[in-house]
């Protein structure tokens, strides 16, 4: 199984405070790998970082053996590496359909079937194609956060707290999504704060306190040892 | 008649500060600051549009107006082009107000320099079309005002075309609501905000010259088209488009109207005031502002 | 280390080598200068006094005001006017031009000084036009495009000043004066809390400052200083066309203060005068100086955006170096002065954002002298509790007590003064301030107000009951974060608070300054403050508190003992998720 993701000795400090401190974990193509933890302890800043809109230290960066370390977050992205970050962030003005397109490179003939392939694999979105993205309830704009990232065909997708603010219902419905698309083969990077959701569909797990890797491994194990994980994420 | 050949006027004045008003909103929406020299963009554009047409007479050529206007475009996109590197550029990562301020050296600059080689007589641009009024169904409308609306309208008309149905149109408008994001997936914010640059420049030498033959050129007047521009936009909703673009057609309106029924000054001092009241009351504008919505 | 000695090199480093150039200048111009030399020197004076007021709106309140060029000009006529049709008031003209511009900017001041900076500077440009516009067409009161010609010379106290070396000294001395008050208010609390105000709003309101309050005065005075700056022009000039309220001057007044320097005093004379003889000087470019001019600014914003002031301040530290003062007097605050804590009541306060809910109904107590936690998962409206409590948000339902005072609809900095000090979550300390100030600045909001120093000594007490005395000298943007944090803690305290709100002050710090921290504020609550802390570590929060209270989704799921409420099944639930998740596909 190859690292698709790979990531070494990775640390982040804006204004003197420490949020992320040497971190490494590798996420292998087609793996879930889950990142835990509370609230300030890292997570976002870790992903912000691998996508580059933080400024980091990191001794080893790449994506399939390509190293990213010194590449804006443009040329991240087309190396292979989605982005759905806190809050979802789809653009509020543009319509779900070109939510879809700003993300796919390429000529127009190969972009619109690729458009009309993530519509199709999202049938909720395909429904509201013409909408304004403002318009969409949390659920479906994470769906369109989702496959805005997707359309890219990445090799590894990041995800900062996808449940966050969704009804149990429908962050049930993402998740398993996100299970899907690893099963594509896709590597994986899903921070949350819900450990027993985000354990649910892992195949690994690292659990982040402070800025420091606390406790990491078989993402079964850890969810069955949830005083250990308690006295860490709170 | 009197009322429609005023409505005429209005209607070509507001197409040239909708142009005027569309290049200063991209670039509002693509940078997210002021640019305040980009009156003064208008004002080169009357120059540049001068200037041609002297070299061209004295060579001995004596081309219709429309002819010069591909040419001044370059130039106006050229020197937006410079306001991107020196206002734009070295104050990317700063708070919006230092591009306020850095602009409005470079349109003192700007001012200065139009003063220095072109002197601070009013010259007057080649008319875009030449020759006497026509009269359609009774009524005799002037050719520059028709050719101005024309003109304006296709440019306007292709600036809409290139946001709404193209990748760049649509990838532009990404980085407006959300730069960080777009470079997340993919988008080339900072070629895309030169870019911006560049069309403002070229709309707005495309408004000076074509407003340069009725209001003339004189390099003092900068300030003048962007103060109508700010107010547009701010009208209209701060970063709307079409806001923007329907904010530019009503200051037309209202200066045309009132000056014909008080006087131009009482129509530029209202036009103050029922700003200020506008700022007041419902400062989101018309449209209510799209820059910085957040999903 | 410098072989210069110590008093040589305080000398040089203080006003007095200003001063002395600054005097041999105008003695020399007075004495040698031909009549142009003289004028031109004078017209520098005014320029300096119409930069120094905008260093006041633009520098230290850090308001984008596009109306001062059109206030110096307001002031010009109004002197004229006085002066040709009022002979009796010829003494008065200076005061009434400085009067007449306070007078407009107030009236503007008080309606556009609260929207954003980009409608702000819009508005104030369209006043700006405004008054041009009057000037040029208002013929029967300001004599139209032609302006007002044979304005005399100005009479002070029945004395008449000369055009010339008389009007050159005058104009000099008022600014030195004016210049001189500049400094010593800003040397004071009111220097830091305009630093504050303009670089940290919330954190400003938090310790009790009137951020809006204050920028309408740094306005009014700032066109004050413009008017009187126009009044002068007139008498100097002697004539008063439409161009002095003209955007030019604006944009020349603005150029001056990029140049020349924000906020030090020295800045508006250096900007004043390199704009005034810029013609002169750069004759040599021909009509391309205002070009150079122009780029020159432009180049300035770029690189030295603090102005020619600050790289003049650079040298000279460079030169005469002085050590750092790291000690100095400590001054406890007096026993009586500590507030009574009061008891903290939320009732049922519910607050919505769109469609949201972020906080439903909630209720609790704080007793006097007890301190509580606050945990909850992301989203859970803790932060959004904070700022209703301290007056950043409005509650929709309910309302906050403080003792039997309700906080209801009252601004932020109200609340401050009655008592709720707090900390955010990302240290809203300015990086250029050193800690000293920074704590210091508390003290402005109290009255009476205190001096600077005496401000200075209480602050040295605090930083070294938080542990952070050792960092007094140095400079915000220094220290890491666990020590900001310690600072924004001793800013607090010094705002004598009987409530002490702390959003998240363990994020971002190691696990030893946690600890630390925690020690810290369990002394510290020996003086009875209540406290209030959100945070995600319990075993933080069980060193410094007594009580935890559980949000989720905006309701309170728990609140008791800090044993009881971690094991309560409901708050596992909150942070952990359902255990029945694993079971769905």
């Amino acid at each position: 199984m190859t690292e698709m993701l790979d990531i070494a000795g990775l640390s982040v400090s804006y204004g003197g405070a420490q949020a992320v401190d040497n971190v490494s974990l590798t996420v292998p193509g087609g793996r879930v790998v889950a990142l835990l933890g509370a609230n300030g302890a890292g997570k976002s800043s870790l992903l912000r970082a691998v996508i580059g809109l933080q400024a980091a230290v990191v001794d080893r960066l790449a994506i399939d053996g390509r190293d990213l370390a010194a590449l804006p977050p443009e040329r991240r992205a087309a190396a292979g590496l989605g982005y759905v970050p806190e809050g979802r962030r789809v653009f509020a003005g543009l319509t779900v359909r070109e939510n879809i397109e700003v993300a796919i490179d390429g000529a127009a003939g190969p972009r619109a079937a690729r458009v009309a392939d993530m519509l199709a694999l999202f049938p909720d979105l395909a429904a509201k194609a013409g909408e304004r993205a403002w318009r969409l309830s949390g659920g479906q704009q994470q769906m369109l956060a989702i496959a805005r990232a997707l359309a890219r065909r990445p090799r590894a997708l990041l995800l900062d707290e996808p449940s966050l603010g969704l009804a149990p219902q429908v962050a049930a419905a993402v998740f398993s999504r996100l299970r899907g698309i690893a099963d594509d083969g896709i590597a994986v990077l899903l921070a949350e704060q819900n450990a027993a959701r985000a354990l649910a569909i892992a195949d690994e797990a690292v659990v982040l306190a402070h800025g420091r890797v606390a406790l990491s491994g078989d993402a079964k194990q850890m969810s069955a040892d949830d005083d250990a994980l308690m006295a860490l994420l709170a | 008649m009197l009322t429609v050949q005023l409505l005429v006027n209005a209607l070509a004045l507001g197409a040239a500060y909708a142009l005027v008003a569309l290049g200063f909103v991209l670039v509002l929406n693509a940078a997210g600051a002021v640019n305040f020299a980009h009156g003064d963009m208008v004002m080169l554009g009357g120059v540049a549009g001068v200037t041609l047409a002297a070299m061209l007479a004295g060579a001995g050529l004596r081309l219709p107006g429309i002819v010069l206007l591909p040419l001044v475009v370059l130039i106006s996109g050229l020197v937006g082009l410079g306001v991107a590197a020196l206002g734009f550029w070295p104050l990317r990562d700063r708070p919006p107000a230092a591009m306020f301020v850095a602009t409005i050296a470079l349109a003192a600059v700007f001012e200065q320099s139009a003063t220095a080689f072109f002197g601070p007589e009013p010259r007057t641009a080649p008319a875009v079309w030449d020759g006497a009024p026509i009269a359609i169904g009774g009524i005799t409308l002037g050719r520059q005002p028709l050719a101005l609306i024309v003109v304006a309208g296709v440019a306007i008309a292709g600036v809409y075309a290139l946001l709404e149905k193209t990748q760049i149109g649509r990838r532009f408008r990404a980085v407006a609501q959300d730069r960080d994001m777009a470079r997340a997936l993919g988008v080339r914010a900072v070629h895309l905000v030169v870019g911006a640059f560049v069309l403002a420049g070229g709309l707005a030498g495309l408004a000076g010259a074509l407003l340069g033959h009725q209001f003339f050129v004189n390099a003092g007047q900068g300030p003048a088209y962007m103060l109508k521009a700010y107010i547009a936009a701010a009208v209209g909703g701060w970063g709307s488009v079409p806001g923007a673009l329907l904010g530019a057609l009503l200051i037309a309106l209202f200066e045309t109207l009132v000056s014909a029924a008080l006087s131009a000054v009482w129509a530029q001092a209202l036009l103050y005031f029922a700003l200020l009241a506008i700022l007041l009351w419902r400062p989101q504008g018309l449209f209510g502002e799209a820059i910085g919505r957040r999903a | 280390m410098s072989a210069v000695p110590a008093p040589f090199a305080v000398f040089m480093r203080g006003p007095a080598p200003l001063l002395i150039a600054a005097l041999a200048a105008v003695a020399w111009i007075a004495v040698v200068g031909d009549s142009y030399a003289l004028r031109l020197a004078t017209l520098a004076a005014t320029q300096a006094l119409l930069v120094l007021g905008y260093q006041l709106v633009f520098g230290h309140a850090g308001a984008l005001s596009l109306a001062q060029g059109a206030l110096f000009g307001l002031g010009a006529y109004v002197a004229a006017l006085l002066s040709l049709h009022a002979p009796w008031g010829v003494s008065l003209t200076l005061p009434a031009a400085a009067l007449s511009a306070m007078l407009v900017a107030a009236l503007v001041g008080a309606i556009v000084l609260r929207l954003e900076t980009h409608y702000f500077a819009l508005a104030t440009l369209a006043v700006a036009q405004l008054i041009h516009l009057a000037a040029v067409n208002w013929e029967m009161l300001t004599g139209g495009a032609n302006g007002l010609p044979g304005v005399p010379a100005l009479s002070l106290a029945g004395m008449t000043i000369t055009r010339g070396g008389p009007m050159l000294l005058l104009a000099w001395s008022l600014f030195a004066i004016a210049a001189w008050i500049v400094a010593r208010v800003m040397a004071g609390l009111t220097g830091l809390a305009l630093d504050l105000a303009r670089e940290h709003p919330p954190a400003a309101q938090s310790v009790g400052i009137d951020v809006a309050g204050l920028r309408f005065t740094a306005f009014v005075a700032g066109a004050g200083l413009a008017g009187l700056a126009g009044g002068l022009h007139a008498h100097v000039v002697g004539v008063v066309s439409p161009d002095v309220t003209d955007m030019p001057v604006m944009v020349g007044c603005l150029i001056a203060t990029v140049i020349g320097g924000r906020r030090a005093v020295i800045g508006a004379a250096l900007g004043a005068i390199l704009l005034t003889h810029a013609p002169e000087w750069f004759r040599f470019l021909e009509n391309r100086h205002l070009i150079a001019f122009g780029a020159l600014a432009l180049a300035m914003v770029i690189v030295a955006p603090d102005g020619l002031a600050d790289l003049l301040a650079t040298v000279r530290r460079r030169l005469w170096p002085l050590p750092e003062r790291t000690s100095g007097a400590v001054l406890a605050p007096p026993a009586g002065v500590a507030r009574r804590s009061v008891a903290l009541r939320v009732e049922h306060v519910g607050k919505a954002f769109g469609g949201v809910r972020a906080l439903d109904d909630v209720t609790m107590v704080l007793a006097p002298g007890e301190a509580v936690g606050v945990i909850g998962p992301n989203g859970s409206g803790k932060t959004t509790l904070l700022n209703v409590i301290t007056g950043i948000l409005p509650a929709e339902q309910g309302e906050v007590r403080l003792g039997t005072e309700s906080l209801r609809r009252r601004p932020a900095f109200t609340i401050a003064r009655l008592g709720v000090a707090r900390t955010f979550q990302h240290a809203e300390l300015s990086a250029a301030t050193s800690v000293l100030d920074a704590v210091a600045t508390a003290a402005f909001a109290r009255s009476p107000r205190p001096p600077r120093d005496v401000a200075g000594a209480e602050a040295r007490h605090w930083l070294l009951r938080v542990g952070v005395a050792d960092s007094a000298a140095l400079r915000c943007g220094a220290l890491p974060a666990g020590r900001r944090r310690l600072v924004e803690v001793a800013r607090a305290f010094m705002a004598r608070p009987r409530i002490l709100v702390l959003d998240e002050p363990g994020a971002g710090l190691s696990r030893a300054e946690r600890i630390e921290l925690a020690r810290r504020l369990r002394i510290l609550r020996g003086s009875g403050t209540t406290v209030l802390v959100v945070d995600h570590d319990i075993d933080f929060l069980a060193a410094c508190v007594d009580r935890l209270i559980c949000l989720e989704r905006g309701r309170i799921i728990a609140d008791g003992p800090i044993e009881t409420v971690r094991r309560d099944p409901h708050v596992r639930q909150a942070y952990f998720g359902r255990d029945d998740a694993a079971a769905e596909p």
